[in-house]
């Protein structure tokens, strides 16, 4: 009996020790992780400072460690071993931590990650986003402005682009140069020559091919299962195509100089009107508004729809994708500048950079650390750096025929492909140029575009300006403004509806929206 | 064991009760120091998962900045409050809000009880066991799943049950665009999901129910139906009260995950509802201290129908919560 007992107490004593410890060690694991995904250093391996130290002239510096947090376009992403990562560590004398975060969420993961504190050394960062802007406000990141010139491919940084990816006129981020003209119209090519359709030169002819894809059976089946334009919930097609009827980007001038929104215009009811008439004859496919943007290029590759509205190297995408399924010399899509409208040739540009790399001051605490961490983004602006981000290993990931890229990358090989992943999100392709993919047509047809879409693009006079209402408001403004629109093409409101959701906008803010924006504009315009 | 139960019967009548409570808090504690032990890991966790983070509220007064911290950032008193009541959005939420709660209320929360009282008067064992599972498993479908799947069959595009409507009615309808469909979706989504895993509480209540009251029943002539109505029901309606005063607590929750999934541009006004509204401000667009003051909003509406509720219960001579 008292064995019993005793043996009873060590087990009371046993099981309550192990909860407590599970408690604990539940608590402290918590801590490990926030500690490790700032990035701090700790999950530094120690083969690493091996690497550096060989592979490197600079023998006394040791790798400099840093974490670095980027969006992800695909579900599997390079590990800590990846050859590319490798590569990249041993040419920098880095210690990296990538942070991946899936682009559909990264928006709220940038936010909450501001929140914590635990900021990664360096992370990509939506300029426009509140958060971003307060923390750049209140000191979270170093201003980089005056550091630039001193490094040889950061100095050669766009100072329009600089100076629209700035807060007050400083910069916390270093952009991530885009092409600006990048907007394209993507049409299935064996439609068009069924049909006899010419490229659509003007709003009219654009029209009269979205109803041959709808009416006259453009893929010979004899049955009524086409449709011409495909458009998802994202509602950038709109965007698009209101700018071509010669609604402004975003913000208008108007005659005396003010700056109006693009809703309030005349042409952006043009638009609508035509927008509308898509609508009632079925050549926009009718669940748009809540189809999800993932299944978009679906519609063209299934044979459904025959245009799509977006950037031009979707058609790059979209032909992949069908020859993928069945591989032939000619590509299987076409893609065309936008159509003339009323006031003439325009396209809606992008911001020449989309989003910047921003540097904490929580990890980065003093100027010496800064200068190498900026040497680092430096360096990746470098020739061979760009192509090992960009395209992996020669021999490897790519060959080089005749000055050209080829990929050896397979669909197939997902090995080998995820190695490089969502790694070109580091890159700001600042400074120098670097070969280009291999020349085939809808290569070749994508640059052309994009290269002539410079001289047509319309540009948002108030890309620079930061306000503060739509810091706070922004997105109900465009909520409202964007779903008004979406409810005008279906049919759901008519135009006195219309007229008194944006009553609504103003109430809501747009006026002190408008008035912001406009004092800021004056502000800009009498400093330069 | 019988010798030691002997001894204490013998002893206990010798020892009077007043000495016990002499001890002193300390020799108590050291009695029951086993107990204590054991209750520790479950105090911790309250303190420092439920009680620690309500601190957290105060940036509702105040005009929080994360890098300054929460010492730092500037007080702000009830601004948050004040543009949260006056902002011409709150109207349009609390109403959604509260519709959405109230079908929620009427249509889904009988419905377990309802299959309850069903599968409990199948006679056939084997029968009942496999309605019930079958019953179950929606609830172990993710809701993203099932929002896509809500999807795939209504879809205008040629969704299966949306030809299948179109067909019988002569009639298309745009179920997911369609802000008047957008509620009754909801309403049958969670009750497609979760109707089943809810009657598991209420067919154990049912279980406990006395055999022979339903006998007495039968012997005075009850027809199946007056059984039901005089038997079963008051027996279960203790559970129906306590569950109802549990759900009440929650009752502006709509469930993010659903109506987040749902939403679109075209009926958007009216699913936008207060827990979707905190997720685009708050987190979408970093405004913490206004989203933690529309969450406190909430709670204190959820403390108000707890103890209204409670209360209420109470006077009807039902068990309350406490």
């Amino acid at each position: 009996m008292k064995t019993s007992k005793g043996w009873k107490r060590k087990m009371t004593w046993l099981l309550s020790a192990v909860l407590v410890l599970g408690l604990l060690s539940a608590c402290s694991s918590g801590n490990n992780g926030g500690g490790s995904g700032s990035g701090t250093g700790t999950g530094g391996e120690s083969p690493g400072t091996g690497n550096g130290q060989e592979g490197t002239g600079e023998t006394q510096e040791a790798p400099l460690k840093l974490s670095f947090m980027v969006p992800a376009f695909e579900t599997e992403l390079p590990s800590k071993d990846s050859p590319v990562l490798k590569a990249l560590q041993e040419a920098t004398n880095t210690d990296i931590t990538m942070q991946f975060v899936p682009n559909s969420s990264y928006g709220d993961k940038m936010n909450i990650t501001l929140a914590s504190g635990q900021l990664p050394t360096l992370m990509v960062v939506d300029r426009n986003s509140a958060s971003f802007i307060n923390a750049a406000r209140t000191g979270a990141f170093w201003e980089l402005g005056p550091y630039l010139q001193d490094y040889p491919n950061l100095s050669q940084a766009n100072p329009i682009i600089l100076n629209n990816s700035s807060i007050d006129g400083k910069t916390y981020g270093i952009y991530r140069g885009r092409v600006l003209g990048r907007m394209g119209v993507t049409v299935n090519r064996d439609w068009m020559e069924n049909l006899g359709l010419e490229e659509p030169k003007t709003i009219d002819e654009f029209y009269a091919l979205l109803k041959a894809f709808k009416e006259n059976d453009p893929d010979g089946n004899g049955k009524d299962d086409t449709y011409g334009i495909v458009v998802t919930k994202y509602a950038g097609p709109w965007d698009i195509m209101q700018t071509w009827f010669g609604a402004p980007n975003k913000w208008g001038e108007s005659d005396d100089g003010s700056l109006v929104p693009a809703h309030t215009t005349p042409e952006y009811m043009e638009a609508l009107k035509f927008f509308r008439q898509l609508y009632e004859e079925g050549l926009v496919n009718a669940d748009f508004a809540v189809m999800d943007p993932a299944v978009w290029n679906d519609a063209i590759t299934n044979g459904e729809a025959g245009v799509m509205v977006d950037v031009a190297d979707a058609a790059r995408r979209i032909n992949d994708k069908m020859q993928d399924a069945n591989e032939r010399e000619k590509p299987y899509v076409n893609v065309f500048q936008a159509p003339v409208g009323p006031k003439g040739h325009r396209d809606m540009p992008t911001s020449g950079y989309a989003n910047v790399i921003a540097v904490s001051k929580s990890q980065v605490k003093t100027e010496e650390e800064l200068q190498r961490v900026l040497k680092f983004l430096d360096q990746l602006n470098d020739e061979d750096m760009q192509m090992l981000l960009g395209y992996g290993i020669e021999g490897r990931h790519y060959e080089m025929v005749d000055g050209y890229i080829h990929p050896l990358v397979t669909p197939e090989d997902v090995a080998l492909s995820t190695e490089l992943r969502s790694m070109n999100q580091m890159l700001m392709f600042i400074g120098p140029e670097t070969p280009t993919l291999e020349s085939t047509e809808i290569n070749d047809k994508v640059t052309e575009v994009q290269a002539l879409n410079e001289e047509i693009v319309v540009a948002n006079p108030a890309e620079p300006l930061i306000s503060d209402v739509y810091a706070q408001k922004g997105q109900q403004l465009d909520n409202i403004v964007n779903d008004a629109r979406i409810k005008y093409i279906v049919g759901q409101i008519d135009e006195q509806g219309l007229e008194e959701a944006f009553q609504l906008w103003r109430t809501s803010g747009g006026d002190d929206y408008i008035a912001e924006i406009n004092k800021l504009h004056q502000e800009a315009q009498t400093n330069s | 064991m019988e010798t030691t139960a002997q001894a204490s019967d013998k002893r206990n009548p010798q020892r009077p009760l007043p000495v016990r409570q002499k001890r002193s808090w300390t020799t108590r504690i050291k009695k029951d120091r086993w107990l204590y032990v054991l209750l520790l890991p479950g105090l911790l966790y309250f303190l420092v998962f439920k009680y620690l983070p309500m601190w957290g509220v105060l940036i509702a007064f105040q005009n929080f900045q994360p890098f300054l911290g929460f010492w730092e950032s500037s007080w702000v008193g009830l601004d948050h409050f004040r543009n949260f009541f006056g902002n011409p959005d709150f109207v349009r939420l609390l109403r959604n809000t509260f519709i959405l709660a109230v079908y929620d209320l009427v249509f889904f929360f009988p419905a377990p009880i309802i299959v309850a009282l069903l599968l409990n008067e199948i006679r056939v064992g084997i029968f009942k066991r496999f309605v019930q599972t079958m019953v179950y498993v929606p609830h172990f479908i993710s809701m993203v799943i099932v929002a896509s799947m809500t999807y795939v069959f209504l879809t205008t595009q040629g969704g299966v049950l949306h030809d299948l409507i179109q067909q019988l009615t002569g009639r298309s309808f745009n179920f997911l665009a369609d802000p008047d469909w957008f509620r009754p979706l909801i309403i049958l989504q969670i009750m497609w999901k979760e109707t089943g895993w809810g009657t598991i509480i209420f067919l154990a209540a049912l279980a406990s129910v006395d055999v022979e009251q339903y006998e007495a029943a039968v012997v005075d002539g009850a027809s199946r139906f007056q059984r039901l109505w005089h038997v079963t029901l008051p027996a279960i309606s203790g559970v129906i009260s306590i569950l109802l005063i549990l759900r009440l607590g929650n009752f502006l929750d709509n469930g993010f995950e659903q109506i987040f999934l749902m939403t679109n541009s075209l009926n958007r006004t009216v699913a936008d509802v207060f827990d979707t509204y905190v997720y685009f401000v708050g987190i979408t667009q970093g405004a913490f201290s206004y989203s933690t003051a529309i969450g406190l909003f909430k709670s204190l509406v959820g403390i108000v129908l707890i103890f209204g509720s409670n209360y209420l219960a109470k006077r009807m001579g039902k068990e309350g919560l406490y």
